[in-house]
This record gives C-alpha cells, structure tokens and sequence, in this order.
C-alpha cells in the first residue's frame, strides 16, 4: 500500500546541493480512492452539481428547526446576560458557548448578520477581563444586535455594516490597549 | 477505467468511513446531514477530542472531520495524537484531518497545519466547502515524511483556511 520513492532528480541544482540526508524517506499513501476502488480509478476531481443540489436541500430543510432553535438560544443569551455581567462563572461560560454555536452555524443557514454579531461577540469575550463584563455595555449591545438582527432581517445593510465595523474598532482598541494583561477565555 | 464519474462517486462515497468530532448538537446534525446527502453511510460521532481518539481507534476511518474548539480535549490535540510518534504502531501520518473552526486568523491555521491538520475549513460552513474538502481528501494521496524522530505531513506545507 505504501511507496518509498527515491528523491527526485528533476529539482535541478538546488536540490543535488542540498539533499536531504539517506535516513530521510518520502513516503506516498496512496489515495482514499485508489484504495477503496482500484489503483485505475480516476479520482473525481469535478464536483457533481447533483449532490451539491441534494446537500443544498438539506440546509433548507434543517432552516426551520434550525430557526426555532437560533430563537431559543437568543432567549438564554438574555437571560444569562445579567448573571454572567455579575460574575457567575457557569453563566459566562454558558453564554460563550451560545456564541460560539452562533458564530458557527447562524451563517450557514441564512443568518449571516446574526453570524456575524456572534463572532464579535466571541472575540470581545475571548479578550475579556472581568471589568469589562462587569461594565457590560459591549456585551449588552451585542445581545441586542443579535436579538434585533434575527427579529428584523430586513435592516438596511448599511447600518449594520457601519454597525460591525464600529464594534471592530471598539474592540480592536480595547484588546490591543489591553492585549498583554488579558488572558484567553 | 471507470468512465462514469457520478456512479464512481456513488460508489466512492457509500464506501468511506467518516469520524465526526463536534460538541455543538447542531453542527453534529448539520454535518450529518450533509455526509448522508453525498451518500455516505459510515458515520461516527464523537463530542469531543478524548472520544475522537477512543472512536477513532475502534473504528479506523478513512476521513476524520473534527472541531477546533471543545472540552476537555479539542480537535488540535486530538490531531497531534493521532499523528503523534509516541503513539508508536498507532501513530497515523496520513488519514486526511479536516477541521472546521469559527477561528480564522492565520495563527490558528498554522497551529492546526503544525499539528497535522490536512485541511482548515472555517465557519460558517455551506455545502460546496464541505463537498469540497471530501472530493480533494479522497482524491489525492497524501505525501508524508519518514525520518528518525518523525514520522508525518511536512512541517513546512503551507494550508490555508477554505472560506465559504
């Protein structure tokens, strides 16, 4: 299954100068599909426009659930806003996972703004220091954006770009004025 | 040869054995989902990166697709065991590692290459990335390095994060 070839005399000066010591093996697996189907087999390089189709279908299928789901996830980060500002570990780390989750999935079934909110969101908390969830202000609005982007899809693009990009400087400044004293999350 | 590419996939496909590694209950479903639409039947799935290794050397699958981010092990450590040389006879340099991660800064894909990760996918995930990923890790075979102390992917391959 496996093929120890010699180095290749085919790179030129380069390589005859510097050639790798003899203990040193290039090994080749072969393919996943030349194992499973034959050593003749033509891997398929194309994507089949079918199964991208049926995999598309898929997510739309998984939207509905996925609706209700993003729905009760938004309640939660409202309820576990106010304890996790407090100080209550198990609400922080509860609330960082609904982000994460957010940041993960929210963009692949269609609610990219929603997304993308969460990843700000994930990005301040990773960066977070104790003061900065007690003062809660950044933490709280972007609860509130994802609260509102879900509710209202249809906000003008714009004033959610300008939105996102005004939480970036925020908290751009805030980690790089802070970075070396903040620890990850 | 075979000439009919769609059927060889079919077949392809209903042959692989895919280990999912993923804490989030949605993302496991999603990624699911996705593989039995492409017509894979062999399916696991674990929760984190300590369950990976447990499925992972009961089941020996040909492609593992794992997260970065989980507790208490997460799919980088996951990944340097699997490859790692202390794991002697089980250490294994080439089955294709896909990680699909939130993080997409450059750091983050060069610490997942260094722990021998094939592919870095990052979120959110949509189907032509996914479908993507598979056809090249079941295509291409996969060069590894054999020298006294190391046994895997180079270390200088360059991998770049797959955006949707």
């Amino acid at each position: 299954m496996i093929e120890r070839r010699p180095l290749s005399r085919l790179a030129g000066d380069e390589a005859r100068n510097e050639a790798p010591p003899l203990d040193v093996r290039f090994i080749r697996v072969p393919s996943i599909a030349e194992r499973k189907l034959g050593s003749d087999y033509v891997a398929p390089m194309r994507l089949d426009p079918r199964v991208l189709e049926q995999m598309q279908t898929t997510i739309r299928e998984l939207e509905t659930k996925y609706a209700d789901s993003l729905k009760s996830q938004i309640a939660m980060l409202q309820v576990l806003v106010e304890p996790a500002c407090r100080g209550d570990k198990e609400a922080r780390e509860r609330f960082y996972m609904l982000a994460h989750d957010m940041r993960g999935l929210a963009g692949t079934f269609g609610y990219a703004i929603v997304g993308q909110f969460a990843d700000s969101l994930c990005r301040y908390v990773e960066h977070s220091r104790d003061g900065d969830w007690r003062d809660g202000t950044v933490v709280n609005f972007h609860v509130d954006a994802i609260r509102d982007a879900f509710e209202n899809p249809g906000t003008d693009p714009a004033i959610t770009m300008e939105t996102l990009n005004a939480l970036d400087r925020l908290i751009g400044s805030d980690i790089n004025g802070n970075g070396s004293q903040r620890k990850s999350g | 040869m075979n000439k009919d590419p769609t059927r060889a996939d079919e077949d392809l496909f209903r042959r692989l054995k895919i280990l999912v590694v993923e804490d989030s209950l949605e993302m496991q479903r999603l990624l699911v989902a996705l593989l039995e639409s492409m017509g894979v039947v062999h399916i696991a799935v674990a929760r984190d990166g300590e369950k990976g290794l447990a499925a992972f050397a009961a089941r020996r699958p040909d492609i593992i697709i794992t997260d970065g981010a989980m507790v208490p092990m997460d799919g980088y450590e996951m990944t340097r065991r699997i490859r790692a040389a202390e794991a002697g006879g089980n250490a294994n340099p080439d089955v294709p590692i896909l990680m699909i991660s939130g993080h997409a800064g450059r750091e983050n894909v060069t610490h997942a290459r260094d722990q021998g990760v094939t592919d870095y996918l990052t979120k959110p995930l949509s189907a032509d990335t996914l479908y993507e990923a598979i056809v090249a890790a079941v295509s291409k075979p996969v060069h590894f390095l054999d020298k006294p102390g190391y046994r895997g992917l180079s270390p200088k391959r360059s991998l770049d994060a797959r955006r949707s």
